[in-house]
């Protein structure tokens, strides 16, 4: 990666946010899943990101790791519920559907920018590669 | 090929036959994206035609293969879509340049050729 930097660079952006898109998308679809009171409920995945520092490498972004949510979650009252506990209560995850929505669209926008550079860097490197050429 | 006689010469056709065989593996990690237990392949032969051309060697020199390091899935399979599309890319604008690079060396033998004519 070399003579066309843009690509890992940007290429390594593109792989971040497609690693927060799969995990908005994970606990999204565990949003209402249900533990019983004595387990621990589901733990929302929290994607970290990181730079890495011009110079060492190429650049760019990359996963530095997955943080769990509480594994508390939110104690729910619905005695009619298989998983209920003696006192009536269920164990829910502690998941914000409005904050993973606002989190599914950064991530979609910033999947679609770092595409969008690949585009713009793919235009400006043919140029290069055909310039001092009429044809 | 005569013009594989000179050591830019060797080493632009080393070029294009390692981009030209890193498509091939490209083509063929993606193909095998949903395959169980497949390893992405990577193809190396940039060192081979640096230290080649360095010692003025005038020959063509191969590529190697190797697997690649990225995290492996649950099937035991590794390969990573953005990574293969840009690499994809990457490959292609690499064998435009060096094509242009080899059709610029027979630029200069063309020219030499009309004006002796």
């Amino acid at each position: 990666m070399s003579s066309f930097p843009v690509f890992g660079v940007a290429g390594s952006g593109v792989t971040v946010y497609r690693k927060w898109l799969d995990a908005v998308s994970d606990n999204l679809s565990n949003i209402n899943t249900v533990n019983p009171a004595g387990e621990d409920a589901f733990q929302a995945r929290y994607v970290m990101a990181r730079s890495v520092q011009y110079g060492e490498g190429i650049g760019g972004a990359q996963v530095a790791g997955v943080e769990l949510g509480d594994p508390n979650g939110r104690m729910v009252y619905d005695p009619s519920h298989p998983y209920a506990d003696a006192e009536g209560y269920i164990r829910t995850p502690d998941i914000d559907m409005a904050s993973q929505m606002a989190q599914l669209m950064m991530a979609q926008r910033g999947y679609q920018a770092n595409l969008a550079v690949v585009d713009r860097a793919r235009d400006a490197y043919s140029a290069a590669i055909n310039v001092g050429r009429n044809s | 090929m005569t013009e594989t006689a000179s050591v830019t010469g060797a080493a632009l056709m080393s070029a294009v036959s390692g981009l030209s065989a890193r498509s091939r593996a490209i083509a063929d990690n993606i193909a095998n994206i949903q395959t169980p237990g497949f390893q992405s392949r990577r193809v190396a032969f940039e060192d081979a035609v640096a230290k080649a051309a360095g010692s003025g060697r005038r020959e063509v020199t191969g590529h190697s293969q190797a697997l690649s390091l990225e995290p492996t899935r649950m099937d035991g399979n590794n390969v990573n879509l953005d990574t293969e599309t840009l690499q994809s890319i990457d490959t292609g604008m690499r064998y435009q340049l060096a094509l242009r690079a080899i059709d610029d060396r027979f630029g200069v033998v063309r020219a030499a050729i009309r004006t002796m004519g």
